[in-house]
């Protein structure tokens, strides 16, 4: 039913389009335009779908608790709580739909009628409404058209709007998950000390796992220390880097400043490649081959590896980096001034004398700023971590045990059973505001160091 | 004197041909001055005589060109050591985006020329006087030479490419990008440098090269027109091309 009334609006819409557009065209005939004949086709569109889509997306979002409330009104005498007076309505939204399987009471079966009854009233008001919406709105519209009034400032205002909505919902939904992770950390740390938190050095959540009460209190102040994690998190981020860097920068300038045409054209699209390849295909890579080699090699040196190690993990992460940085540096080097070069070479420069000393310095502020967006990746990066380098929360400087990082132990956290009042559980989402304010904190600093380096060499 | 002489130049770019044919006599020690409407060749030539027609890939050079009796066009020929005694300044100042010091210490630097910090003091503080700069300057050497005015910037790059002592420069319209003051200080420059090195300058402004040029070549499709004393060019060229060029009956 919905799904009609939209296609049926958005038909209409289009119709609208046309025959605003010719109206101008007869209107043409008679008097000037306004504006070009599409605005007025825009106009009529315009109001034909905006009112309509309003205030059907408006009766949509509130319909449901209407209704859930008249259902409800008739159990407000039996003293239910919340959770109870949740359930039955669930069930009487079963039973209306045909797949209860539960005992039907009469008053269920009462419910359930009236619900469906309830149901069809509110269907049959929405299209009314909005067959009225339709009809208002366009009148009106049209009357305007035929006065040939001025068309482009309203569509113009109109298209404002609608951008302004949409990048209002990026911001409100990002809001919204900065503040839906601040307050459940918040009511973590209610039951967690920060202090304890932040400089605890062991973390072990699973054993402050209770079936009944609360759990001990000396349990939950050594259970979730996250130095391990954020040590690890960074260790591993280290190593990809290490890997990454160098491959990346080297490659890039190779790209932009030796290779010819030819190579260019193949090299870099098969280096992008590396930055198509799913993360979870990197994990079972590390896991399955690079895990087992690092091992072997290890054994073979007389050196004792664990089969998951922080150093198979970050080498892989640093490769599926490594097309961030060369790609990204390859660009920066590329948009270096030719009259640069030029100035060099005729002071009898070579290549890599010019690549050094003119080239890389000018390039510096973005390279830097790709290097700190490539650690914002390595930091926040999961699945390679999660396969390739354990789960065991380790603190650890040794490139050859397993580690764990944040994000790894939030999918360990949210994986399987869970009680959301739990601080197991809500540890993810303190973890989750960590490793964000985290990466806010590299971007920031990124974007400072580009913004100083730029002053300087521009 | 001949300091530069070049025979039956062609140049290709790709399979369109830039130059067609060019002998000249370049004389030492004196300024010489190109002149032509855009796109005639002017600048392809002077980019033969330091071979920065190398780093465009597509282009092919034919034909001989000799400094000193020194074989420019050959594959043999040291580039690096070709540019130190050809310097180069282009069209848009082009400073590099380091400090003034660094900028005129560059050539020294990559060619090894000062042996102590003193010795790079030096050369710095001469070349920077040669042009014309170091009163404007030397109270703030550590900073960056892009923040310099377009006058003073392009002022640097002359001092740049004096640095390392090259016995030719090449000027491809200096002046193109500045005011009428800063070019009134460049072409002084030229003048007072003229005793010293060899001076081969583009220019649109044939103003500028009947002013500071003792030779001029005029330039058209790629062929060398007319090549001669720059009074006699000015004043009474033998070809009609010259003359209607000159006169301003076209480009």
């Amino acid at each position: 039913m919905n799904l009609i009334l939209v296609t049926f609006i958005i038909l209409l819409a289009f119709t609208s389009y046309y025959f605003g557009r010719k109206k101008a065209l007869v209107i043409q005939s008679s008097q000037r335009l306004t504006a070009l004949p599409k605005f007025y086709g825009y106009y009529l569109a315009a109001w034909c779908a905006a009112p309509a889509l309003i205030i059907f997306a408006l009766w949509s979002v509130f319909e449901p608790s209407i209704v859930k409330t008249f259902i409800l009104q008739d159990y407000t005498d039996q003293n239910l709580t919340k959770n109870e007076l949740q359930l039955i309505y669930t069930k009487v939204k079963a039973l209306a739909a045909g797949t209860y399987t539960g005992n039907i009471t009469n008053f269920l079966d009462e419910s359930a009628n009236k619900y469906i009854q309830l149901k069809g009233i509110a269907n049959s008001a929405k299209v009314a409404i909005i067959l009225a919406i339709l009809i208002f709105s366009l009148s009106f519209a049209y009357r305007s058209v035929q006065k040939n009034d001025r068309m482009r400032e309203p569509v113009e205002i109109f298209l404002k709007w609608v951008l302004f909505v949409a990048s209002l919902g990026a911001v409100l939904v990002t809001i919204g998950i900065v503040f839906s992770l601040l307050f459940e950390a918040i009511r973590f740390f209610q039951a967690v000390k920060i202090f304890d938190f932040i400089f605890g050095t062991h973390w072990y959540p699973a054993k402050t796992f209770v079936r009944d009460g609360q759990p001990d209190p000396e349990l939950m102040k050594d259970a979730f220390g996250a130095v391990p994690l954020f040590a690890g998190t960074f260790f591993i981020a280290f190593i990809a880097m290490c890997v990454a860097i160098p491959i990346g920068l080297l490659s890039g300038i190779y790209l932009s400043e030796y290779a010819g045409r030819g190579v260019r054209k193949y090299a870099k699209p098969i280096i992008e490649i590396l930055a198509g390849i799913p993360t979870v295909v990197y994990g079972f890579f590390a896991a399955l081959t690079v895990g087992p080699f690092v091992k072997e090699i290890g054994n073979a040196m007389g050196l004792e590896v664990s089969a998951e190690s922080a150093l198979a993990a970050g080498a892989v992460m640093g490769v599926m980096i490594i097309p961030f940085i060369s790609s990204l540096s390859d660009d920066v080097i590329t948009a270096v001034p030719q009259n640069l070069r030029d100035g060099s070479y005729a002071m009898g420069a070579t290549k890599s004398e010019t690549v050094k000393k003119v080239i890389f310095p000018a390039a510096l502020p973005g390279i830097v700023g790709s290097i700190l967006l490539a650690v914002s990746r390595a930091v926040g990066e999961t699945m390679i971590v999660v396969m390739a380098s354990g789960l065991a929360a380790n603190l650890t400087m040794n490139p050859l045990e397993s580690t764990s990082t944040i994000t790894a132990q939030i999918v360990v956290i949210l994986i399987g059973d869970q009680q959301f009042g739990d601080p197991k559980t809500q540890s993810a989402f303190a973890l989750g505001i960590s490793l964000f304010i985290v990466t806010l904190f590299l971007n920031v600093i990124a974007l400072s160091v580009v913004k100083k380096y730029r002053e300087k060499y521009e | 004197m001949s300091k530069i002489k070049a025979e039956n130049l062609n140049v290709y770019y790709g399979s369109k041909q830039a130059l067609f044919d060019v002998s000249i006599d370049i004389a030492e020690k004196e300024v010489t001055a190109l002149i032509g409407p855009s796109g005639c060749g002017k600048s392809t030539f002077l980019r033969c005589l330091n071979r920065m027609n190398d780093v465009i890939e597509i282009c092919r050079v034919e034909g001989s060109i000799k400094m000193d009796n020194l074989e420019l066009n050959s594959r043999k020929l040291d580039v690096v050591r070709l540019r130190e005694n050809v310097g180069m300044v282009f069209q848009k100042p082009n400073p590099f985006p380091k400090t003034i010091y660094e900028n005129v210490a560059y050539g020294p630097t990559i060619h090894g020329i000062a042996q102590s910090k003193e010795e790079m003091d030096q050369i710095v503080e001469k070349s920077l006087k040669k042009a014309a700069l170091w009163n404007e300057v030397k109270d703030r050497l550590d900073e960056i030479g892009t923040g310099l005015s377009g006058g003073q910037q392009q002022r640097l790059c002359i001092a740049r490419a004096i640095s390392v002592s090259p016995e030719v420069i090449l000027m491809d319209e200096p002046c193109s990008a500045l005011d009428p003051i800063a070019t009134a200080q460049i072409e002084e420059l030229i003048d007072d440098l003229k005793k010293e090195v060899t001076i081969v300058i583009v220019t649109h402004s044939m103003s500028q090269a009947a002013r500071v040029s003792q030779k001029t070549g005029f330039f058209h499709l790629g062929k060398l027109i007319e090549f001669g004393p720059t009074d006699k060019i000015f004043k009474n060229p033998d070809n009609q091309q010259t003359q209607d060029y000159i006169t301003g009956r076209f480009g």
